[in-house]
């Protein structure tokens, strides 16, 4: 017979010696890999860059998901659904161009994805030419980017994965120049859904990388919105600034999606005024009516292509395509993918670095050092790092807040909120004004 | 990946042989009477599984996932050591999540609570902290591996068939085109084109064999679309309209058992020569299928031999455990059995109940504990029990 004792904890703790087997066969974060330092903080918790304590030594990324807390006592309260969704996806897929989850570690109430590192991002080479060396983008190399970025993208799409958060801060380059699609946080499978998208997330993508049919409102979206994104990215790395860079309205007190202005008029002024003729489905967009008040524009982006991407008839007719309003007229990421602009010289190439001068490639991320005990679980908040997070709390699209480990922003270093030095603090700054 | 099963964590890392399961139950099998009471906790498992999926409204193919994180997590655990109970609502609650149709956690505590209290079922002991359950999924995320993502035969059915006169994609709503179109999705198993022709009650029978596959250790061995081809097969023995349709075509071979329909080569192509081009062959449609039939009638024959199992497995207060379909199918298996002899004693006919099975669990977790706390004398007994069903057995 059981002694009380042991009938109790059958009774109230049931679990308690399948528990305390799998703790003490699980390998810890610690005993596996060395943090070097503290990378970005963004909604979903912090970014390490970290060197495995195998033989290789190899460099990592871990993405620390934020362990939920009820007061001061850190507890279980469920893995969130973004949290479900970048494992999930991540464990399905293997792709050159998309960031390769090594493995997810959970310990003590909190998710570490353990991703391979990448030095640099879309958003810290736009920053270093702008900021640094102030010219543009050599087209050579704008060119392996966005080649390599759609690469990664013809491969998501061909798994039905939707991205929804394509942005400069979430796409990431490797050292040698290899583009990786980083943060699949907001992506999903959209193969025979339960539900219909716009169910599960109100708001998808990035404000300035937002396409016009979710602007506009729309219930049913599809790959088209990220192939509007990689327009979007693309033009942003030929002038070093966004293109459509508009004033997010925020939700109302009831979580109501208001209509997006500004970014709408942002758009418009370079694209034109969508025509019914162009895109029939616009009258069916619930936000048409809104649209139509809105003054009439005729359109500049070939004149805008002729500064920004001067020469390159080819490439002004990529861009235009991926920004064609009618979601099914837009470029397909494959279709994209073959365009004539990547048969023509400079040809993309596998390193995207490879022909350009070596000052050229933007400097190695920064980390910092003084946050990384925070990787121990009960971690002390810093206050300024408390701030960061704050601001980066208020919306989840906002542009400058970082989603993906890459980013620089919202966390650029520890003293990157205090507008001193440093590149997260210029960066950020320039994106604020 | 959502296309392509054969890159898949589900092909790579979870289809296992009957070795692996039958070491996975070697600690359980040690305290049961008789090892035929773990198959029956399948059923007693998906059964609660399916319960409290319907009582918190989640969709047919979130609680067959949660029902394959619930084996796959038993592959590596122990009966007698967990308690499978906060198992089940884990695996209801990060299915909903996986299959993007999320539910509030405590939700699922409220209604297993309140589905596991019953008397038939008699566990009083759910906690109703929700943390307990946040816990827990935390667990079964690390043992799931983070695979997460499940296939499911359900697709494999609706992209190989299709309802008589419906010629609409089979798709849910939400989308419009979005790489949903029989086109894209690969038919990486056929080599015919088209689809095969059910009459709706046909295809609702397909898709109830699916269902009650998920009761037995079906989806831990064999890849779905196979699955789904044996539920095809099924459907032409069990359901009756479905059967007369290929009843005419088996007329003509020399002995004709319509228990087994084993597709005869030469009855087919007799048929087939005769058959109007209009009139679809399911047979012939079957054997295009680039599959192993004799893996199909593997499965063909775990199926029945689930439904043989799930006759004894009885609700107190219901006459059937089982939707009406299912009962009737179970009908008319019998009678198509009717001829094979019964080595069935009285014993292996007894009925087995929710409750017992409920007691039964409870029971093995206290003995696993004696045997733990008192290494000394708790291991013993367990092999002498072993011992000694062996013994009776020969």
């Amino acid at each position: 017979m059981l002694d009380e004792w042991s009938s109790n904890i059958l009774q109230h703790d049931p679990m308690r010696m399948y528990r305390a087997k799998r703790d003490s066969t699980r390998r810890t974060v610690s005993s596996k890999y060395h943090i070097l330092g503290f990378i970005s903080s963004g909604t979903y918790g912090r970014v390490y860059k970290a060197q495995s304590n195998d033989d290789d030594g190899k460099i990592h990324a871990i993405k620390k998901f934020k362990p939920d807390k009820e007061g001061d006592v850190i507890t279980y309260t469920g893995i969130s659904q973004s949290a479900i969704r970048e494992i999930a996806l991540n464990r399905e897929i293997e792709h050159e161009n998309v960031v390769a989850l090594k493995e997810v570690i959970l310990e003590d109430k909190a998710i570490y994805m353990v991703f391979d590192y990448a030095e640099h991002d879309f958003l810290q080479v736009i920053h270093h030419h702008s900021q640094t060396i102030r010219t543009q983008i050599h087209v050579a190399m704008l060119k392996s980017l966005t080649y390599q970025l759609l690469n990664g993208l013809v491969y998501l799409h061909s798994c039905h994965i939707l991205h929804r958060d394509l942005k400069p801060a979430n796409i990431l380059i490797t050292s040698s120049g290899v583009v990786k699609i980083g943060d699949l946080g907001l992506a999903r499978l959209i193969y025979q859904p339960l539900q219909p998208l716009f169910a599960g997330d109100k708001v998808v993508v990035t404000i300035w990388y937002r396409a016009p049919e979710l602007l506009m409102g729309a219930k049913h979206y599809n790959k088209a919105i990220d192939c509007w994104a990689v327009g979007c990215v693309m033009a942003e790395l030929a002038q070093c600034r966004p293109i459509f860079k508009g004033e997010e309205a925020k939700l109302d007190s009831k979580k109501n999606v208001p209509f997006q202005r500004d970014q709408l008029l942002k758009i418009l002024d370079i694209l034109g005024t969508p025509k019914e003729s162009d895109w029939p489905g616009i009258v069916d967009m619930p936000e048409y009516q809104n649209v139509k008040r809105l003054d009439l524009f005729s359109g500049q982006l070939a004149q805008w292509c002729r500064v920004r991407l001067p020469g390159q008839q080819l490439g002004y007719d990529l861009l235009n395509k991926l920004f064609q309003y009618d979601p099914d007229k837009r470029l397909t990421a494959r279709a994209a993918l073959n365009h004539p602009w990547f048969e023509e010289d400079p040809k993309p190439t596998w390193n995207a670095f490879q022909s350009i001068p070596a000052h050229q490639i933007p400097p190695p991320r920064r980390i910092t050092q003084d946050d990384a005990p925070s990787m121990v679980p009960m971690a002390s908040q810093q206050p300024h790092q408390g701030h960061a997070q704050v601001s980066a709390f208020q919306s989840q699209s906002k542009p400058g807040s970082s989603a993906s480990f890459a980013s620089l922003s919202g966390g650029g270093g520890p003293y990157g909120g205090q507008g001193g030095n440093g590149n997260g603090a210029g960066r950020k700054k320039a994106r604020m004004g | 990946m959502a296309t392509d099963f054969w890159a898949s964590s589900h092909h790579k890392r979870w289809i296992v042989d009957r070795a692996t399961l039958k070491q996975a139950r070697a600690d359980d099998v040690q305290y049961v009477d008789d090892p035929e009471y773990l198959d029956f906790l399948s059923i007693y498992f998906a059964d609660l599984i399916s319960k409290l999926g319907k009582k918190l409204s989640l969709r047919q193919r979130v609680i067959a996932t949660a029902t394959v994180f619930f084996k796959r997590f038993y592959l590596k655990n122990h009966y007698c050591e967990t308690d499978p109970f906060i198992v089940i609502a884990a695996c209801c609650y990060v299915a909903a999540k996986a299959e993007e149709s999320p539910i509030h956690i405590k939700n699922v505590v409220a209604e297993a609570r309140s589905l596991f209290s019953q008397d038939i079922y008699g566990i009083k002991t759910f906690p109703s902290d929700n943390s307990k359950l946040a816990e827990m999924e935390f667990y079964l995320v690390d043992d799931l591996e983070c695979d997460l993502t499940v296939f499911h035969p359900y697709r494999s059915l609706l992209t190989l068939c299709r309802k008589e006169g419906d010629h609409d994609e089979e798709t849910e709503a939400g989308e419009l085109g979005v790489g949903i179109g029989g086109d894209e999705g690969p038919r990486y198993w056929g080599s015919g084109d088209g689809q095969l022709q059910l009459k709706e009650g046909a295809l609702q029978t397909a898709w109830f064999i699916i269902n009650d596959t998920y009761r037995s250790d079906i989806c831990l061995l064999y890849p779905p679309h196979v699955i789904a081809i044996a539920a095809i097969y099924l459907t032409f023995i069990l359901d009756g309209n479905a059967r007369a349709t290929v009843t005419p075509l088996l007329q003509s071979s020399e002995s004709s058992s319509p228990d087994l329909p084993q597709p005869r080569r030469s009855s087919r192509q007799a048929s087939h020569a005769d058959a109007s081009k209009k009139v679809q062959d399911p047979i012939d449609f079957l054997a295009g299928l680039n599959v192993s039939f004799p893996l199909v009638a593997t499965i063909a024959q775990d199926i029945i031999a689930l439904y043989k199992r799930w006759e004894r497995y009885k609700e107190d207060e219901k006459p059937s455990p089982l939707g009406s379909l299912s009962a009737g199918m179970k009908r008319s298996l019998s009678h198509s059995n009717a001829g094979t002899p019964r080595e069935a004693s009285v014993g292996t006919d007894a009925i087995v109940t929710p409750g017992f099975l409920s007691s039964l669990l409870l029971k093995i977790r206290e003995a696993r504990w004696t045997d733990i706390a008192h290494p000394g004398s708790g291991r013993p007994v367990a092999v002498n029990k072993m011992l000694e069903r062996a013994q009776a057995v020969g």
